[in-house]
């Protein structure tokens, strides 16, 4: 029992006696199967058998690698200035993305939504928004408000530019003030799209009726779009990079402030950020760059079409993704790379090389969003381990086609195979058929670890996080993974993962303590 | 330690050079010598005796510096992992607290520990300020009941392979002929089989890789009383006067310990080495020879003709792959010519050799191995080392972990072979490990990225290319 001179968090608390005969006695009456029973279904999911009946699985989704579209959305919203993200919908899904992200960046996050009830379900949300927007403008006092929506107002089919104009008319909102907005429903694809549609809506909003005027390349910079990026390390490492080599930028969409301010007694509900005026400069850019260009098919075509600029590069993730960035950069702009990044480069080569034996034929597991896993392996390939399981639950079929033919092209990737569409559990099927070295992906992970650990010892499959989101380890989001600083960051992370699991392995004295070395 | 011993043990009469005019071994050259010192010699040459408790007695650096950097496994104690030293401090050294330090220090060791024996390193300071290992030893080992060893072998007596014959006189002066072998063991398969004992010098069980040789070793029946040091125990190293043969496996570290054998108990020896099929097959074949025994000859050939043959289809698939690579090696000892063995076993060409702590004799084995002609090194410093590497388009270098950062820059593959390295390439099996790790070292896709300048360094027209880094181009910028 807790003593009050000692106390105890849960664990370990519940680890005594007393209460793991209280969970003893609970179990007689659950009319739970015997430990046996479980232990003996347990193994059987990890079977080949399981694996393959888990693999006709048809209509449930179990531990889905993905989340839902206005997540993005807000995300996106948060990198504009002193932008207020407004979610028109049930107020739960926003409660929902706010702990999201609060429990990945560690930073309160300020979304508001139109709480949307019975009521708007049955007459459409038009009130609610009425009120939401009046009642956000006068609160929190922002200069724009970006608005999304969640799966209620999309089923009974709202239409937010109407809402909008109306609440405009009825005095609710000054007629000038700027209210992009984008239709994010849940059931149509997922975190990243939000993303893309939320970005899209905004450029639209500002630059659509005023592209005359506007020339490609008339204001000598270029625009960045990052897509869902949640490492605070990435936005800065790209503007570093940029600003290296002399190249002036905007980014579309900037929330490295705002997810980041520093605590020092005042609270900033807004801090950065992409300004307007930059936005509707953005067509004057030389071009647009997509950081994660397989998720952001609708800015992309907003761009191309409108803008008329090509958003043509790939992830820069790895050495040769990184290379192809700044020669793109460079000519684009027709700025020299300079001798700084050369150096850098260098830098990442030389410790490709002093790491190299350790990670040659490794064996990696990995999930996450398409573009991520794009760059993973080809930073893995690069280094001489091998990719097995790549698992991503929101890409598209070019995608995998894309990412399958570049794993095929390389002798390390002939053992890899692409899972589109499949969950964790999947994955979970995966790893206990065919045992990685390692899994790479988000903190949701850990419970393939765990299972992985319970079947015994010699099937655990450690996870390194990388990723979004990151919940279970402390700032995670400050690492950078793009770039040659970004790589860096993930050799070293990828090569100490290998050491500390040999030390775990080779530390239980007297047993496997002959090789564990001082020096690695 | 007197002025005549250290020259007595620097002519050692078992090296081919003293016999040519020559005397002596080389004297480290101030400034233009890298490597250990005579405290290093002893400590590594020692060390991976289990089962002892190692103390350096001297500042902290000496111990801190030299404490678990060397991969010798055991299968048994780790007590020889645990770094002890008396940590002498400033006010030690002038009021002459040195002695009284270490035996205290002893009876620590000997409290907490238990160790079969201690073995106690002078350094420096302490041999300077003049503490009397000896008789502190002496002492110490009469009041607690525990051997206690002086290793009088202090940095600036010379270079570090003079540390290692300073820890073999040490065993021989001190340790070896304490105690009589237990009577072999009898197999209970075979209980006709006629066990004998033999000695290996210079086996440090490096990586674990000694445990590659011995089971060839248990089955013809040979125990192996002691390897001094790898993964052996205290009480081994008491009855190497009971061998019948000995193997010098590392050829100039304890030399004088075979030497000595042999004068004091008339064990004969050989040099050989555990790298390369046929060495591995000639290390039996000379112990069958030594022992003179028809029927353990028999046994070893119809041995080797299994291995050789099992080897030969195991490792077809690797000489492929391997076959015309290029290698440039840069060892010391034994290994300048045993490595080049096994790797032209392979199908690999050795472009060059280091023969820095090579004898004569291992020079004219190298000369057997790779032609007159062929390339020694004397000293490899790092420049000259990738100078050559460029000179004889070399694909990997196999050298030491010093070097490794070096070949590294030059974007030079490379293979550890050195006391640091993660593989055991001795004996058979261990010829698959190099075989496989030389593929990985030579195959890794970080070669071809490393080599390739960065995309915009190569200029579009084919004319400015030439003058813009071609690829694969060594670039040696500092030495």
């Amino acid at each position: 029992m807790q003593n009050a001179d000692a106390i105890k968090p849960g664990y370990p608390l519940f680890t005594g006696e007393d209460y793991q005969a209280t969970f003893e006695r609970k179990h007689v009456f659950e009319e739970a199967p015997s430990k046996d029973k479980l232990e003996e279904v347990f193994c059987w999911t990890t079977t080949e058998e399981y694996k393959t009946l888990n693999f006709q699985r048809e209509a449930l989704t179990i531990n889905p690698a993905k989340a839902c579209q206005p997540l993005g959305a807000v995300l996106c919203a948060l990198g504009f200035y002193k932008t207020l993200p407004y979610v028109h919908g049930s107020q739960g899904c926003v409660a929902y993305f706010r702990t999201y992200f609060n429990r990945h960046f560690r930073e309160p996050i300020a979304t508001v939504s139109d709480s949307m009830t019975e009521d708007a379900a049955v007459f459409g949300g038009q009130k609610n928004m009425f009120e939401g927007l009046q009642n956000a403008l006068k609160l929190y006092q922002p200069e724009m408000m970006a608005v999304s929506t969640t799966c209620m107002a999309e089923v009974i089919g709202d239409d937010l530019n109407a809402f909008i104009t109306n609440a405009r008319k009825d005095g609710r909102v000054p007629m000038d003030f700027p209210i992009p907005f984008a239709h994010t429903p849940s059931f149509v694809g997922s975190h990243t799209t939000g993303w893309d549609n939320m970005e899209e809506g905004v450029l639209r909003y500002f630059t659509l009726n005023e592209m005359e005027g506007k020339t490609v390349g008339g204001n000598r910079k270029l625009n960045i779009v990052t897509g869902f990026e949640t490492y605070l390390g990435n936005f800065r490492v790209i503007k570093r990079m940029l600003k290296e080599m002399g190249v002036e930028y905007a980014f579309l969409s900037d929330p490295e402030e705002v997810l980041d301010t520093p605590a020092d007694g005042e609270f900033r509900m807004y801090a950065g950020g992409t300004r307007i005026e930059e936005i509707k400069d953005a067509p004057n850019a030389i071009d647009t760059l997509l950081l994660q260009p397989w998720t952001l098919p609708k800015t992309k075509k907003y761009v191309q079409e409108t803008w008329k600029h090509t958003a043509g590069n790939n992830i820069p993730m790895g050495l040769g993704g990184t290379d192809e960035f700044l020669m793109k950069v460079s000519e684009l702009t027709g700025q020299p790379i300079p001798d700084s990044l050369t150096q850098e480069r260098g830098r990442l080569l030389d410790m490709m090389t002093d790491s190299h034996s350790w990670l040659h034929g490794k064996r990696f597991s990995l999930f996450g969003d398409p573009d991520f896993v794009t760059g993973m392996c080809q930073f893995l390939l690069e280094l001489g381990a091998e990719p097995l399981h790549v698992v991503c639950h929101n890409g598209n079929k070019r995608w995998a086609k894309d990412l399958t033919q570049r794993l095929k092209d390389s002798p390390y990737g002939q053992s890899a195979e692409v899972h589109l569409g499949k969950d964790l559990w999947h994955l979970r099927s995966l790893v206990f058929a065919d045992k990685p070295d390692f899994l790479i992906g988000n903190s949701y992970g850990k419970f393939i670890q765990r299972d992985t650990l319970h079947k015994g010892k010699a099937f655990e499959v450690p996870l390194i996080r990388f990723g979004f989101p990151l919940f279970d380890r402390h700032h995670l989001h400050r690492d950078t993974t793009l770039g040659y600083e970004g790589a860096m960051h993930i050799l070293k992370t990828l090569v100490n993962a290998v050491m500390e699991r040999l030390d775990e392995e080779t530390m239980h004295m007297g047993e496997t303590d002959f090789a564990f070395d001082l020096i690695r | 330690m007197k002025s005549s011993d250290l020259a007595a043990l620097l002519d050692e009469p078992a090296c081919d050079h003293n016999l040519k005019g020559k005397t002596g071994c080389a004297r480290p050259t101030p400034g233009a010598t890298a490597g250990g010192c005579t405290f290093d010699g002893a400590q590594i040459a020692l060390l991976p005796i289990a089962d002892v408790a190692h103390i350096v007695h001297g500042p902290s650096g000496c111990a801190g510096s030299s404490w678990d950097n060397r991969g010798a496994r055991s299968s048994g104690p780790t007590l020889y992992k645990i770094g002890m030293t008396t940590d002498l401090s400033e006010q030690d050294v002038i009021m002459g607290r040195g002695e009284k330090r270490l035996f205290h220090a002893i009876k620590q060791a000997v409290d907490r520990y238990s160790p079969a024996a201690v073995f106690v390193y002078s350094t420096c300071v302490t041999a300077l300020i003049g503490d009397d290992l000896e008789a502190t030893c002496k002492a110490a080992a009469a009041r607690w009941g525990v051997p206690v060893i002086p290793v009088d072998a202090a940095g600036f007596y010379g270079n570090k392979n003079l540390g290692n014959r300073l820890a073999g006189e040490a065993m021989l002066q001190y340790v070896v002929g304490g105690r009589e072998p237990e009577p072999p063991p009898v197999d209970p398969v075979r209980p006709d089989l006629r066990v004998r004992d033999v000695n290996l010098i210079g086996e440090y069980n490096i990586a674990g890789e000694f445990w590659h040789t011995l089971p060839l070793f248990d089955e013809l029946g040979l125990r192996v009383l002691c390897a001094l040091s790898g993964d052996a125990r205290f009480a081994e190293v008491q009855t190497m006067h009971r061998a019948e043969a000995t193997m010098v496996v590392c050829s100039r570290a304890m030399l004088n310990v075979a030497r000595k054998l042999k004068e004091s108990y008339g064990i004969p020896w050989f040099e050989g080495s555990f790298y390369g099929i046929n060495d591995v097959s000639a290390a039996l074949r000379d112990f069958a020879r030594l022992l003179d025994d028809a029927d353990l000859s028999a046994r070893t050939e119809t041995l080797i003709a299994r291995e050789e043959a099992r080897l030969a289809v195991e490792l077809a698939p690797w000489r492929e792959r391997l076959r015309g690579r290029r290698a440039l090696l840069y060892t010391g000892g034994v290994k300048s010519w045993s490595i080049v063995a096994a790797l032209q076993d392979l199908g690999i060409q050795v472009v060059a050799t280091g023969t820095k702590k090579s004898t004569e004799e291992d020079k004219a084995r190298i000369k057997a191995l790779m032609g007159e002609d062929a390339q020694m090194i004397e000293d490899g410093n790092a420049r000259q080392l990738l100078n050559l590497a460029r000179q004889h388009r070399a694909d990997i270098l196999i050298a030491g972990g010093r070097n490794q950062y070096t070949a590294l820059k030059a974007r030079l593959p490379f293979l550890d072979v050195n006391q640091e390295r993660e593989h055991g390439y001795a004996g058979y099996q261990g010829m698959m490990t190099l075989a496989r790790q030389l593929t990985r070292a030579l195959e890794n896709p970080v070669w071809e990225a490393v080599r390739r300048p960065a995309p915009w360094r190569v200029l579009p027209s084919p004319a400015s290319r030439r003058g813009a880094g071609v690829e694969g181009r060594l670039e040696v910028r500092h030495g």
